[in-house]
């Protein structure tokens, strides 16, 4: 029981990082209707620009914010891309698309960052917070967690509480209409894109060090984390939230269990089967089909 | 002219003539057109970049033809690029065996050349001397010998290394198995069990390409491991010490294998406490004042290479061809290449901590030395001086 509790908790590192970049998924996903495979890639794009200044010598901090800036400007381009080319497509073509545009990303990355060397990531907050069964809960995932729940609020009280979150709503849903009355799309859905693209930027600087310091492995975090967004079917950022955590503590806890154990990067799969199967329980075969 | 200075000319004169007579008097290999044809499969463009091996070899072929060539017999070397994919692999061997007519395949390094090619080398009769084998296939196949000593015979030198030297009771392996290496793992533990006579405290065959490795440096200290080793590559390495750092665990040694031994992991790692050791192939690479490196320095250096270990497999590679077609009287032929291959006598070369041979044998591994490094701050130091050789299995 012990060694389950340690190994729970032991999970809950990779479990923050899930749920943070499932709900910027969501976020992305509810406001400009993309299932976004970028969105670990664009963050990224911009903590390699860290990376490549703090190894040129520049200090950390302003080297965060251009970091951050090549993040967003990554997150409109793509925006761009999506929007100018796709905007009336339907979801499963622009999914598509972002995945040829994911491989294109970390085609280019690994590319430009040296394939698999690894770098010296600058540790944006060392330590560790404090200790629990046994196991050291580093401040950087804390504030993973933290960072994570924080989003939820704000997405949650944004969507449903203000004027340009019910227009943006109104853009995912029925874009055509929207720009009928007057809301302007193009720029609104540029800023959402910007904007995600600037926050997983920020996500990934604080994971990368404690992740596999190259290009592909950041990028493809995006994997557990949209099985974490279909938790929440893509609609709900808390129990994308809470999918996300679920997601790296039952890893973890697989990970003792030798028998299982090898089986562990198939578990974001086995939730996403249960969670579909749940959340169609009630649909008839008619409607089903 | 004195009398010193013109007996020194006469005696030279001497050398010289008994030298030109020594050529004369062995027949030594000949070849049609002047040339010996030579190829590599080596992975080149694609998930991985081992180049720098055969063009090692290149480099070490173009000063023997720049010197004249092998008794006057110049190498003409094709690498060909097996982009990962198994039939672009397959296409280039068949291309370098019926169409360029290789009389042998050196320096190849590939993540799957041995896998795919294997079969055919020896429908085709013809050998490989391997500059770099990487999967398992390389150390498992009858015409395949490779230069290095690889993951396998490794993970097997470091626990035997762990055991003897670092006095280690609880040694625990964690590997990441990709492909078809499971088997070839477990036996490398069972072959270090049956030479040390100690029991595998923790064996753990599910350590994940990607994701968080807490759960598995928490399961090393609450399983009481004094040593852990691992098969990890560069990336994975950094991030394992990492998290061990983060866990502030202490009083575990860290074992990497050869792809962990990189100037890029010892800066990523400059800050960190923990033991860390590594094994490599050859001698080691970062120590250019080593005499065992000289000649392969010097080679690199007039050919503008540079100095990795990649580079040690492919020179080593080409030397061991040098040697083996010097010993052939004769025509260069595939069949003449195969004969002389087969009943070599082992070179020994300072690169290498064993000698390399060929020969019978459904399968070959022949080298089984390495020298162990550890990381100090942000440096590897050469920590065994001499070689450490791992016994043969009772």
């Amino acid at each position: 029981m012990d060694a389950l509790l340690t190994s729970a908790v032991a999970g809950l590192t990779a479990g923050g990082t899930y749920a943070l970049l499932g709900v910027c998924a969501v976020f992305t996903y509810r406001l400009v209707s993309v299932v976004n495979f970028t969105g670990a890639a664009i963050g990224t794009a911009g903590t390699f620009a860290l990376i490549a200044l703090t190894e040129a010598g520049y200090p950390t901090w302003p080297s965060v914010f251009a970091g951050i800036l090549v993040g967003t400007f990554v997150g409109v381009a793509i925006g761009y891309v999506m929007t100018r080319w796709f905007a009336e497509s339907s979801a499963s073509t622009k999914a598509a698309v972002t995945v040829a545009l994911l491989v294109g990303l970390i085609a280019v990355g690994l590319r430009l960052t040296g394939g698999q060397h690894p770098h010296v990531m600058p540790e944006l907050f060392p330590g560790s917070a404090f200790r629990l069964a046994g196991v050291e809960v580093t401040i950087a995932s804390m504030l993973t967690i933290g960072l994570a729940v924080l989003f939820t609020v704000l997405s949650d009280l944004f969507l449903n509480r203000t004027r340009v979150g019910l227009h943006l709503r109104a853009l995912s849903d029925r874009p055509m209409a929207a720009e009928l009355l007057g809301v302007k799309v193009q720029l609104l859905s540029l800023l959402v894109w910007g904007l995600t693209g600037a926050f997983t930027t920020f996500a990934l600087m604080i994971i990368a060090p404690q992740r596999s310091p190259n290009f592909m492995t950041l990028s493809l975090l995006v994997v557990p984390a949209l099985a974490a967004a279909l938790v929440g079917l893509f609609r709900s950022f808390w129990l994308t939230l809470a999918g996300g955590i679920l997601l790296g503590v039952i890893e973890g806890m697989a990970s003792t269990v030798d028998s299982i154990s090898q089986y562990r990067s198939a578990i974001p799969f086995l939730v996403v089967l249960a969670v579909l199967l749940w959340s169609q329980r009630e649909a008839r075969w008619d409607e089903a089909r | 002219m004195t009398w010193k200075s013109s007996l020194l000319a006469a005696s030279l004169a001497a050398l010289g003539l008994g030298a030109m007579a020594g050529t004369a008097s062995a027949a030594g290999p000949t070849c049609s057109g002047g040339v010996i044809k030579v190829g590599a499969v080596s992975t080149i463009t694609g998930p991985a970049d081992f180049s720098e091996v055969p063009k090692a070899t290149q480099a070490a072929f173009d000063t023997i033809n720049a010197a004249g060539g092998i008794n006057g017999c110049k190498i003409d070397y094709t690498i060909a690029d097996d982009k990962a994919d198994p039939a672009v692999a397959a296409q280039a061997a068949r291309d370098l065996i019926d169409n360029k007519e290789a009389v042998a395949l050196v320096g190849s390094a590939s993540l799957l050349d041995c896998a795919v090619n294997g079969a055919t080398y020896a429908r085709k009769d013809i050998r490989s001397i391997q500059g770099l084998g990487v999967d398992a296939a390389c150390f498992s196949s009858p015409n395949i010998a490779p230069v290095n000593v690889g993951p396998f015979t490794l993970t097997t030198a470091m626990g035997y290394y762990a055991t003897n030297v670092l006095k280690s009771k609880k040694l625990c392996a964690f590997f990441i198995i990709i492909g078809g290496t499971q088997e070839a793992y477990k036996k490398s533990i069972e072959d270090w069990e049956k030479i040390t006579g100690q029991k595998i405290h923790v064996l753990d065959l599910t350590l994940p390409f990607q994701g968080d490795l807490t759960p598995y440096v928490i399961k090393a200290r609450d399983a009481g491991c004094d040593t852990v080793l691992t098969n990890q590559v560069e990336p994975q390495v950094v991030q394992l010490i990492k998290t061990v750092d983060a866990q502030k665990i202490t009083g575990i040694n860290w074992l990497f294998l050869a792809p962990g031994y990189t100037e890029q992991v010892a800066k990523a790692l400059a800050d960190t406490k923990q033991p860390i050791y590594a094994g490599t192939e050859w001698e080691p690479y970062t120590e250019t004042d080593s005499a065992a490196n000289a000649d392969w320095i010097a080679s690199m250096k007039k050919a503008n290479r540079p100095l990795t270990a990649f580079s040690q497999g492919g020179y080593l590679a080409a030397q061991m061809f040098l040697k083996v077609v010097g010993s052939i009287d004769g025509e260069v032929t595939r069949d003449s290449v195969n004969a002389a291959l087969l009943k070599m006598q082992p070179i020994s070369n300072p690169l290498a901590g064993s000698p390399y041979v060929f020969g019978e044998g459904r399968t070959h591994s022949p080298m089984r030395a390495t020298k162990v490094m550890k990381l100090e701050k942000g440096k590897w130091m050469v920590e065994t001086a001499d070689w450490v050789h791992l016994p043969d299995v009772k």
